[in-house]
């Protein structure tokens, strides 16, 4: 394995209690992230994306595996790496009577940065006007923001987010989405936990999938994407059923979803078109359908609702995952 | 250095913190002011009175005393003297622990030597609840909030925090503890020599006292540990209480009881109260009932006593033990 910001193999972390018994949160999870990477860390609740990240900053104890933060192993050796470390771990926590002011001070002379520097991050938050407010009137949003503060406080090289855009109003989703890009440009490698998908993909490059415990993809977004590309197209016609009958006879594969058709294994839709237009079938909409990381996400680990029937939590004793290896760094280089 | 500077600051700005201080400022000034109120600087003849009521007290003492001698050595019938002992050292004035002085007959006079004891005592008393709750507060309320989590996130060494945050919270508890209770002192005994009695100091009394002190604060310093160290094992501040709370009810009342319904001997030797008591003190004396049962005709003599000696290893273990647990814990514990 080719030397990352964050490496993971084969890390298993195994939960036991009284009550619940013995708990497989991950299961052999691998995870890299290279330098330069917006790295997209995706799951649904319950999949071990939490536990994975506790487990790399040292807050819970691995039962098996190797991990390494910019070089050092984790969790030994991750105190000569922390100040290059920028981290928050889901909701955010702090000590409610505190300002966001004495907080992030408080953290400063803790970790020897600057307390000039406290100021400067409260604004670049939007937290400027009002870090000297107590936290425990704050919102969730504001103490996402404040977390997020928390963690670029050092300048960091690596950030590591776990659902920064949690109780952020849709203002504020574009300004931590603004922030992320803004720190890319400027080489910070960031791992982004989320379950706004959208979100993910206008912002990642890179992503990883994580299922029951267990990765189920990986790669660059667009390549993962693309593994889920059936070439199907949207089609609209004049006459529906002649339209269908025609594309049948041409070998593609075709759904009728009443006023509309889906059709596979389209390399190039003009094809759709000149067949129709030829037998004097008129296309009235014509539209490539590309999977979206909703669909594959939802694919790829099983969650995809059924109307009607309440989904259990995706823990690991409940099945095995669907696998798909898009390992593209070769492509990359 | 700087995560010392930090844990001070956030120790100084913690409202629970903030709140005991002025609770023992506010205990000070109330008890000031009611000494201040209730008391008067004893005139000449008031002072004259009392000594020649301490010299009087202290003859009568004298002369029971020889009576009692004679009476034992045959020189007089013991109906002449009424009631006397068996043992005549009883009454002897030399082994008593101390002697009518003056200021034991000056009414509404704050005397000094004859209160401050009571008054330390007091205080120690405050000083050692502040700094269980304190200490529990400190570190329960930071593992609560996710105080600790974000720390560990800067700082991830897990046996340096918590050691940085035991220190600076024994140093700071130590600190406020000399100062307040130098205050307290000074502050009484400049009331005695206002607008009261400083009485007879000397170098056993201030010696005595100072002995209380030293064991005052190390009894201050271990109870916060303890507390420090409970609060650290149950994630919580309440964790603390109720464990004492627990303990209270559970070994020092029902436990005595049942020790107490089968018979074991000395069941005040297993109780923690005696040996914090013997510690405070010095020494505390206890009865046996267990050691007289058989003894039906004759004198029988079921007392004993812990000393602070055997009650500071008591206490330092107990301590120990229980921070040791604590760091082992938190070494090891899954922070979610």
């Amino acid at each position: 394995m080719p030397s990352g910001v964050i490496e993971i193999e084969g890390l298993r972390k195994t939960f036991h209690s009284v009550r619940q018994g013995r708990r497989v949160a991950v299961d052999g999870f691998d995870l890299l992230v290279e330098a330069g990477q917006v790295h997209g860390f995706l799951g649904p609740n319950g999949s071990g994306k939490t536990t994975t990240l506790r487990a790399l900053l040292g807050l819970v104890r691995a039962d098996q595996g190797r991990m390494s933060v910019l070089g050092a192993q984790a969790p030994d050796r991750l105190a000569s790496v922390a100040g290059r470390v920028g981290a928050i771990v889901e909701s955010p926590q702090f000590f409610g009577n505190f300002t966001a002011y004495r907080t992030l001070r408080l953290l400063a002379l803790a970790g020897g940065v600057p307390v000039s520097r406290v100021d400067e991050v409260l604004d670049e938050v939007g937290l400027g006007d009002r870090g000297h407010e107590r936290v425990k009137g704050y919102s969730l949003g504001m103490k996402q923001r404040l977390a997020v503060a928390s963690a670029l406080l050092k300048r960091p090289e690596l950030l590591i987010l776990d659902e920064p855009a949690n109780g952020l109003d849709p203002a504020g989703i574009r300004e931590m989405r603004d922030l992320m890009r803004g720190l890319a440009a400027n080489g910070v490698t960031v791992l982004l936990s989320s379950h706004i998908l959208a979100e993910i993909q206008l912002i990642c490059d890179h992503v990883t999938i994580i299922s029951r415990g267990r990765r189920v993809a990986h790669g660059r977004v667009d390549e993962v994407l693309a593994g889920f590309d059936r070439n199907e197209c949207l089609v609209r016609a004049d006459d529906l059923a002649r339209a269908e009958e025609l594309l049948l006879a041409a070998g593609f594969t075709v759904t009728g979803h009443g006023n509309h058709l889906v059709v596979g294994g389209v390399p190039d839709p003009v094809v759709v078109s000149q067949i129709l237009g030829e037998q004097g079938v008129w296309v009235r909409e014509l539209t490539p359908l590309r999977p979206d990381l909703e669909s594959v996400f939802l694919e790829l680990t099983g969650t995809m609702p059924d109307p009607g029937v309440p989904r259990q939590l995706d823990f690991p004793h409940q099945g095995e995952p669907t696998v798909i290896d898009l390992d593209v760094r070769g492509a990359d280089a | 250095m700087n995560l010392i500077r930090a844990e001070l600051e956030r120790l100084a700005a913690r409202r629970f913190v903030q709140l005991m201080v002025v609770l023992l400022v506010f205990a000070f000034a109330v008890t000031t002011a009611t000494t201040l109120a209730g008391s008067h600087q004893p005139t000449a003849a008031e002072l004259n009175q009392a000594q020649q009521q301490a010299v009087a007290e202290r003859r009568e003492l004298e002369l029971r005393h020889a009576q009692c001698l004679a009476r034992e050595q045959g020189a007089v019938p013991a109906e002449d003297f009424g009631y006397f002992p068996a043992d005549c050292s009883s009454w002897d004035p030399a082994q008593r622990d101390r002697l009518p002085v003056a200021s034991d007959y000056l009414v509404g006079v704050f005397t000094f030597t004859r209160q401050a004891e009571p008054l330390l005592y007091f205080l120690v008393a405050f000083l050692v609840l502040f700094g269980f709750l304190v200490g529990a507060s400190y570190i329960g309320a930071d593992l609560n909030s996710g105080g600790v989590v974000n720390l560990l996130l800067w700082r991830p060494r897990r046996m340096t925090v918590l050691a940085t945050k035991l220190g600076t919270l024994l140093a700071v508890v130590a600190a406020l503890s000399v100062l307040a209770s130098l205050a307290y002192l000074v502050t009484f005994w400049a009331i005695a020599q206002i607008v009261g009695y400083p009485g007879p100091t000397d170098s056993a009394f201030w010696g005595a006292l100072g002995a209380i002190w030293g064991r005052g604060l190390i009894l201050v310093l271990l109870t916060t540990a303890v507390g420090f160290a409970i609060a650290t094992m149950g994630r919580h501040t309440a964790a603390a209480l109720g464990a004492v709370a627990a303990y209270l009810v559970v070994w020092e009342l029902g436990g005595r009881i049942v020790l107490e319904i089968v018979e074991v001997a000395r069941p005040d030797q297993l109780m923690l109260a005696s040996y914090l008591g013997a510690w405070l003190v010095g020494e505390v004396s206890l009865w046996d009932d267990s050691a007289c049962r058989t003894v039906v005709n004759g004198y029988c003599d079921g007392s004993y006593s812990i000393t602070w000696p055997p009650a500071l290893v008591v206490l330092l273990l107990l301590t120990a033990g229980l921070t040791a647990a604590a760091f082992a814990l938190f070494r090891r514990r899954d922070l979610i």
